[in-house]
């Protein structure tokens, strides 16, 4: 094994794949950065020429391409509040209330190094699941699945406000959130819900144009209100301190390991989607902090809300290889394009992957590595640049923002219905945040009821109530009811050591 | 004086309108593929083998570029192609094949008629395949009629062959049969059948031939088809004697031979029409197309034009006895 390790580093290392490689990272470093143009789309425009390379130059190529989008495009959500890639929308929450406080900068440095942990712990987590990886993602049936949604969605009880009240309208913004991912053609019988005779709701709400409009034009209309640039009320010298970012990452390394840790889990898993894992690990990341006053610093600029979201956007790439290469089963839908790749190439995935070629599989793992390397280091001498562009006046910054937004809104099903929604979300964004109901609860219900619906009727159909016994299932139901009780005992230690101290530490 | 005027004038705009007329129609122009699904499955691989080799094959060889329009099974795509884009004959669609019995059952939604679109053939069949898991003791297909506990298989939706298909067999060939629906996708349902969370699957042959040569599947009952790989397994037509189940499983099976159909606008000019059909038929004979399609797990199989056109004309002359029994099993959504 250790062989074919160091037999796909030098077969990367070739001069021809590592060129391709480098060329893939230049193409995928614009494609993020610009919305308007997914990392899917691009990939499936550049399949065509990895016909005729061989199978490491044309996967250093593809994979040098896609994970350097997952890097570049959270960019946008932390400078602009604008998710670049719809997935990374998670970070929009403290990367952008950063860059209002005038931290752009240290967030933008925070993301980048925490991105690298996160890639560098996914390939990590792909070259040691190899040996295990057929037993591992065979031991996860649809009713392990299902828990793991529904572990997903007891997060929202972290992510709302605190008290009664808080939780009360953390829940409320959940369902509507499952409610909303509801809309479209159920997938058990094909019945049409919610969609008023209208053809663009079969498939239901996109989540990209959703969140686009959810997170971003609120805050558009805010800049135009304040007639300011975005980071006015802020002194200037604090613009840049990217280095203070990266300490951050390395002062907060267990939750960066821990969250880069949870999204190479979840793109193990196939049929999960890439928007879990990031929503996932910002759940996490609230429920690190210590007491609930600490908690509530989380969506106003904390750094940790950048590091865990940005490690877990990276390292997910890693670990949703797996299931691509060892079963033929996408976990997304840029790993569908590359297993188009595969058959180009002649290569077949599968257990043959794991055994005969298994120093190619190696060789993937290294251009993950590599290319985000390469990524990082070619991104931190613009950082300075670009956390400059938070200092632009809004008149000038606000119609380039609403070219970003509504592009990026299109592109998610080219058709005039997605900028509709994103309108409609924005509407929705900006009386939740006028009127302080939590935005995060309904983005969590709207990226997890779908699977969570899927996994459930499957379970029952499948295995009726027997499901509910399987130890797998037992193990998730215990997280989960830790996940759900963690908020409430915090606020329950912190009244006692209240009463203590003889002060009441609580505003809402 | 002024008539020769009219008549130099009219010389020379018949000279300068000359060499344009001479000159290939699509030259200097751009060809657009409309899919009306998302990248990474099987029509938009199609659509993309398609626009690298077809432009070769085109008088004037333009560039042609894929568009994706998914939304509703492609009735979406079929809609704008139909009755918003522009009608001069540059852009062609690539839809669901079922797009056809969807107008036969009645489908909300699609603003336009199948048989007014001009087609310009198809490059690939498609033959449905019903697999079980290969440790499985059943033998024939007729064997699970007994199977006991009924065989759990798994599909994703409605209106997908890993969903009708099992439907149909279970209906009229009546094995024991329990489907379990809602998997995200074909290759999920593979890795279902991996970790043994359901016995067996329906599917295209080019998705299930892989998993067949691992010898983790083995395929029981098919679709007709002319592939020579399948001519051991029984045909799920032949195992029916009643008019009405014959009927229907033929009925069932007309979209495979569309596999991935062409087409082009109902007004788009017949001489651009005529250029598409012979351009598409001399690909599927273009061998770096056809290895290039193999690889990609194609059936490289041309239909031409006439060959739909017929098919359609059968399709919408089915008795409605046998449209009505249809409608129980196909739900186009």
């Amino acid at each position: 094994m250790v062989e074919a390790l160091l037999d796909g580093l030098l077969r990367v290392l070739q001069p021809n794949a590592l060129v391709y490689m480098l060329f893939g990272v230049f193409i995928g470093f614009w494609v993020g950065i610009l919305p308007g143009l997914g990392g899917t789309v691009t990939l499936a425009l550049m399949l065509p020429f990895v016909y005729g390379m061989e199978p490491v130059q044309a996967f250093a190529f593809l994979l040098g391409m896609h994970s350097v989008v997952a890097t570049t495009g959270d960019l946008t959500s932390i400078l602009f509040g604008i998710p670049g890639e719809g997935l990374s929308a998670a970070l929009v929450l403290d990367g952008y209330a950063m860059t209002k406080k005038g931290e752009a900068g240290r967030a933008l440095g925070a993301n980048l190094m925490s991105s690298l942990v996160g890639a560098l712990v996914g390939a990590a987590a792909l070259a040691a699941a190899i040996p295990v990886v057929r037993p591992l993602v065979l031991s996860f049936g649809a009713p392990e699945l299902f828990m793991l949604a529904v572990m997903g969605i007891a997060f929202i009880a972290s992510l709302s406000g605190r008290g009664a009240r808080g939780l009360a309208r953390g829940a409320a913004a959940g369902a509507l959130g499952l409610l909303v991912s509801s809309v479209g053609q159920d997938p058990q019988a094909g019945i049409l819900r919610y969609t008023f005779g209208q053809l663009y709701l079969w498939g239901g709400i996109d989540i990209v144009p959703a969140v686009v409009g959810l997170f971003a034009l609120p805050e558009i209309l805010d800049l135009m209100v304040r007639r300011t640039s975005i980071a006015a009320t802020a002194p200037t010298e604090k613009l840049t301190g990217v280095w203070e970012g990266v300490k951050d990452c390395f002062r907060h390394f267990g939750l960066t390991l821990r969250c880069s840790l949870i999204g190479a889990f979840i793109g193990i898993m196939p049929g999960l989607g890439g928007g879990v894992a990031q929503w996932m690990s910002y759940g996490h990341a609230v429920q690190s902090a210590k007491t609930a006053e600490e908690r509530a610093r989380f969506g106003k600029g904390d750094v940790r809300g950048v590091l865990g979201p940005g490690a877990a956007n990276n390292s997910k790439e890693g670990g949703s290889l797996i299931p691509t290469v060892a079963f033929g089963v996408p976990g997304s839908s840029a790993m569908a394009v590359l297993l188009g790749g595969f058959f180009l190439t002649g290569l077949v995935p599968g257990p043959d992957m794991l055994t005969r070629h298994l120093s190619v599989t190696y060789s993937m793992v290294w251009t993950l590595v590599l290319a985000n390397v390469v990524t990082v280091a070619l991104c931190f001498p613009l950082l300075p640049y670009l956390a400059r562009l938070t200092a632009i006046r809004a008149t000038r910054l606000v119609p380039f923002l609403m070219l970003l937004v509504f592009l990026g809104a299109y592109t998610a099903n080219n058709s005039w219905g997605d900028i509709l929604v994103a309108v409609t979300f924005g509407i929705l964004g900006y009386a939740m945040v006028r009127f302080g109901w939590p935005r995060a609860p309904l983005v969590l219900g709207l990226v997890l009821g779908d699977v969570a619906e899927r996994y459930l009727w499957i379970s029952v159909a499948r295995y009726g109530w027997d499901w509910l016994g399987r130890p797998g299932v037992v193990v998730f139901l215990v997280l989960t009811l830790a996940v759900l009780l963690v908020p409430f005992f915090q606020e329950w230690r912190e009244r006692r050591a209240g009463y203590v101290l003889g002060g009441a530490a609580h505003a809402d | 004086m002024r008539r020769t005027v009219v008549v130099g004038l009219t010389v020379l705009a018949l000279l300068a309108a000359l060499p344009a007329g001479a000159q290939a129609p699509f030259s200097g122009k751009t060809v657009t593929i409309l899919v009306g699904y998302t990248p990474g499955g099987g029509y938009d691989r199609m659509a993309r083998i398609v626009a690298r080799h077809l432009g070769r094959h085109l008088p004037g060889n333009p560039t042609v570029v894929v568009q994706n329009m998914p939304g509703a099974n492609s009735i979406v795509a079929a809609n704008h192609l139909y009755n918003v884009a522009r009608a001069d004959g540059f852009m062609i669609g690539l839809f669901n094949r079922n797009l056809i019995l969807g107008q036969l059952v009645g489908v909300e939604g699609m603003r336009l008629d199948m048989r007014r679109f001009q087609w310009i053939g198809s490059p690939a069949e498609e033959t449905d395949v019903f697999a079980i898991r290969a440790d499985l003791p059943y033998r024939h297909v007729l064997d699970l009629r007994r199977a006991d506990p009924p065989l759990a298989i798994g599909a994703t939706g409605p209106g997908a062959n890993t969903y009708d298909f099992p439907l149909v067999l279970k209906a009229f060939l009546k094995l024991n049969l329990r489907i379990i629906s809602g998997y995200p996708g074909s290759a999920d349902i593979m890795l279902a059948i991996e970790r043994k969370e359901v016995d067996g699957r329906a599917g295209s042959w080019s998705s299930l031939k892989p998993f067949v040569q691992r010898g983790l599947i083995k395929p029981m009952v098919r679709t007709p088809s002319a592939n020579p790989e399948l001519r051991g397994i029984p045909v799920d037509q032949d195992l029916v004697t009643e008019a009405v189940a014959k009927g229907v499983l033929k009925l069932r099976a007309v979209p495979n031979k569309l596999g991935r159909p062409f087409v082009a606008g109902p007004a788009a000019p017949a001489e651009l029409v005529r250029a598409y059909r012979e351009a598409l038929r001399k690909l599927t004979q273009d061998r770096e197309f056809v290895a290039e399609a193999e690889r990609a797990g194609v059936e490289v199989s041309f239909t031409s034009a006439e060959e739909i056109q017929k098919m359609f004309d059968e399709v919408f002359a089915t008795p409605p006895g046998i449209v009505r029994v249809f409608k129980e099993f196909f739900r186009f959504e």
